[in-house]
């Protein structure tokens, strides 16, 4: 007997492989945008991969941490400067694609029913990644990521009541020290990323269940999906191998000579919590919500509650765009809305990392204004979309 | 067609957005650095000229009760621990200074090194009552004990390790962190990773006079030549990011591998589409 039978009457191999794969149809009509959900797949494996060789020479204590990182790893471990690299550039590519992934699902309407827990799972998984981001950047324990903790903790101190008690409680300390250290590390390393992969794996199930959403937004019946679809395998895959390749050569080329975007300058001095640099900020992909937090420069508390909203609030958008009309393909309104939030946001990431003083300060304010400016408007085009709809069907 | 535009859309947005947070941002937050001045012209101007043997009995007269000068078997007066009480830092040996330092700085540095440094409290005292003949004398012998050509790793030990450690090259400061905090307010940073920490040009200019970028600080203007400043650094550059070169090389051949990669998979792609729609 065939090794391939054996294990087709223990497992059903071949049934699965039909079921996942070959029979498994996704839509003509989509692009490749829509490889970008695999692609993020491929960077969680790269990042635990090189993550956990990291971890093999890393050491979590405010002592070491420093020298664990720059000498150990980067100088004296064989190759181990690729490692940190790949898992530097790659943290910060991992939310490139993301970004991405998340512009794909909202000018599509992939949010819409029935796809609202596929959004909510991705959602979850994109906070997941940031707060997996913003525990690993301190780690290295260098000038940059002791200031952006300290500063971002720090932000949860204005939370009435609980806030003061809050903060020492996720530091460990009155001031980020050993203790946070040790933490960040435990969440870093262990939790945030089981979660992650549970998350991935809710998101990819969810997917399966419902189907693809395509450039149409058309819905596809179960009964025309081989018609009007494309096999995953090998069909789909063959697309999405030659869009790994290239993604890959364009992510192997930031790591080996354009690395310094991901790995700021000053963290190769070590942290000293008696000096602050002159300029404190995250990483880029932080930037955008950092601004709408400095946006309202006139109030830290509405500033903050801005921020914990620009945070979140997208995860909302399957309820504040209730326009039957799915994809952004056929709405001309939601289309002015949609590029004035992309180009907001790009506006926002940009002045996030701008000294927040006289002109940069207003600009800030108006940038966040747009940024809810885009969510709030989505029930009023919903609301007119549906009209013309109706009138429309009147015509008819 | 259709999806090379998407790609066109998705190029300019990153690029906007990496121009305005690297070079844009960085420009506003740092301004652009002031070039070096090698020729230290806000000082007096003074071409030493002399004769070595004179330079010898006037050096050991004035200057080796706290300098050593190894080349020409000359010990230190003082050592180091008497020299820590005196001046909270150690004072360097000078067999190869004269290759270090511009001359026209060295001789205002000798009679006023307040001045010359830019930082009042400069720990060696003026030396007014030398004469300018006897200043171009001790330069002269100071010239002809150097070496005429010297490492970054050397020039490092000369000019720089009195106050600052190297730790991943194991050179600790020579003068003790508690001596250091009294005299200069603060521990002087490790230079270790300085090269990666800073960028090149922001090291020539620092070095070359620290005042133009850290207003008020202590760490002196110590004239090095525009030679001895680019090796030094060149040096810094090097230990603070050793793998350089193999990066590069690795870099290329991941990169030909990754294209050879991408030219299979578009053909298997093809493949596999021809009948599709
Ligand atoms: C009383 C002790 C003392 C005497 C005498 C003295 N020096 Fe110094 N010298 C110092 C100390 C201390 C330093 C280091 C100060 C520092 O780096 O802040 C120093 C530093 C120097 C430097 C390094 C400056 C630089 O730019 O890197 C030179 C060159 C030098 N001395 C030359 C001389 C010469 C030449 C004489 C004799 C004419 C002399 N010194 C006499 C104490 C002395
Ligand atoms: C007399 C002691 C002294 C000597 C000698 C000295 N430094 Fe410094 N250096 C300092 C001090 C003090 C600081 C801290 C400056 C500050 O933060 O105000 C400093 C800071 C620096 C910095 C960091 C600048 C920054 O922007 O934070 C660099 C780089 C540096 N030194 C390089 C050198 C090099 C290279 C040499 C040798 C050519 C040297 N130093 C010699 C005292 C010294
Ligand atoms: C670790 C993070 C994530 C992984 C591994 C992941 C993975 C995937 C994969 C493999 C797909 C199917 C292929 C595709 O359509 O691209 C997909 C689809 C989808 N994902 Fe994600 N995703 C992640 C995060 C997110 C986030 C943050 C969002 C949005 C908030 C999101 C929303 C969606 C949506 C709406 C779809 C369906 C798209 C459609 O059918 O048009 N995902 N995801």
């Amino acid at each position: 007997m065939r090794f391939i039978d054996w294990l087709d009457e223990r497992l059903a191999i071949r049934q699965l492989i039909r079921i996942m794969m070959t029979e498994y149809y996704v839509p003509k009509n989509i692009n490749f945008l829509w490889s970008f959900g695999v692609l993020i797949v491929l960077m969680l494996v790269i990042l635990i991969i090189s993550g956990l060789f990291l971890l093999m020479y890393y050491k979590p204590d405010a002592n070491l941490a420093f020298d664990s990182v720059n000498k150990t790893i980067m100088m004296d471990v064989a190759f181990g400067w690729i490692f940190r690299h790949v898992h530097a550039v790659g943290a910060s590519i991992m939310f490139l694609v993301l970004f991405i992934h998340m512009a794909r699902g909202i000018y599509y309407g992939s949010y819409k029913p029935p796809r609202e827990i596929v959004w909510i799972t991705g959602y979850i998984l994109f906070i997941l990644m940031s707060a997996t981001a913003f525990t690993g950047y301190l780690l290295p324990w260098g000038q940059m990521s002791y200031w952006a903790a300290q500063t971002i903790t720090t932000l949860f101190e204005k939370i009435p009541v609980i806030g003061p008690d809050l903060v020492i409680w996720i530091r460990g300390h009155f001031i980020v020290e050993d203790p946070t250290l040790t933490r960040f590390f435990a969440l870093h390393v262990v939790f945030l990323p089981l979660l992650l992969i549970v998350f991935t794996a809710i998101h990819l199930y969810a997917v399966r269940i419902v189907g693809s959403n395509n450039e149409d937004g058309e819905p596809i019946p179960k009964e025309e999906k081989k018609k009007k679809g494309i096999p995953f395998w090998p069909v789909f895959m063959a697309k999405e191998f030659f869009v790994m390749t290239v993604f890959l050569t364009f992510f192997f080329f930031l790591v080996f000579f354009h690395y310094e975007f991901a790995m700021d300058p000053i963290n190769f001095i070590p942290a000293d919590k008696l000096q602050t640099p002159p300029h404190i900020y995250p990483e880029w992909y932080f930037l955008a919500f950092y601004e709408v937090l400095r946006g309202f420069f006139f109030s830290q508390n509405l500033g903050l509650i801005a921020f914990v909203l620009s945070m979140f609030i997208a995860m909302f958008l399957p309820w504040l765009d209730r326009s039957p009309i799915v994809s952004g393909k056929h709405r001309p309104l939601f289309q002015i809305a949609f590029w004035i939030f992309v180009i907001d946001f790009v506006f926002l990431t940009v002045l996030g990392k701008l000294p927040p003083t006289g002109l940069y300060a207003w600009l800030g304010l108006i940038g966040s204004i747009v940024f809810f400016g885009f969510f709030l408007s989505l029930p009023i085009i919903s609301k007119i979309e549906r009209k013309q709809l109706e009138r429309g069907g009147d015509k008819q | 067609m259709k999806e090379l535009k998407i790609l066109a859309v998705l190029v300019v947005i990153v690029l906007v957005g990496y121009i305005g947070i690297e070079p844009y941002a960085k420009h506003v937050m740092h301004g652009t650095i002031p070039p070096p001045d090698f020729s230290y012209l806000d000082l007096p101007k003074f071409e030493p000229v002399g004769d070595p043997k004179k330079g010898r009995e006037l050096f050991k007269a004035n200057c080796s009760s706290c300098h050593s000068l190894k080349a020409d078997g000359i010990e230190a007066g003082m050592d180091k621990k008497t020299a820590e009480l005196s001046f909270h830092v150690v004072p360097p040996d000078l067999s190869n200074v004269a290759t270090i330092i511009e001359s026209h700085f060295l001789a205002n540095f000798i009679r006023d090194p307040q001045t010359a440094t830019k930082n009042p409290k400069f720990a060696m005292p003026p030396m007014g009552y030398l004469t300018n003949d006897q200043i171009g004398n001790i330069i002269a012998y100071l010239k002809s004990t150097a070496k005429k050509e010297l490492t970054g790793k050397e020039i490092l030990h000369d000019a720089c390790t009195r106050c600052h450690s190297v730790k991943y090259q194991k050179i600790p400061a020579e003068t003790s962190q508690e001596h250091l905090k009294i005299y200069l307010g603060k521990i002087p940073p490790d230079l270790s990773l300085m090269g990666r920490a800073k960028e090149h040009e922001y090291l020539i200019t620092f070095i070359n006079n620290p005042q133009v970028l850290l207003p008020g600080t202590t760490m002196p203007r110590l004239g090095l030549t525009k030679e001895a400043t680019e090796t030094l650094v060149a040096y810094l550059d090097k230990i603070a990011d050793p793998y350089k070169e193999q990066r590069k090389k690795i870099g290329i051949w991941v990169l030909i591998y990754m294209f050879i990669g991408v030219v299979l998979t578009y053909a298997w792609k093809r493949k596999i589409w021809k009948n599709i729609h």
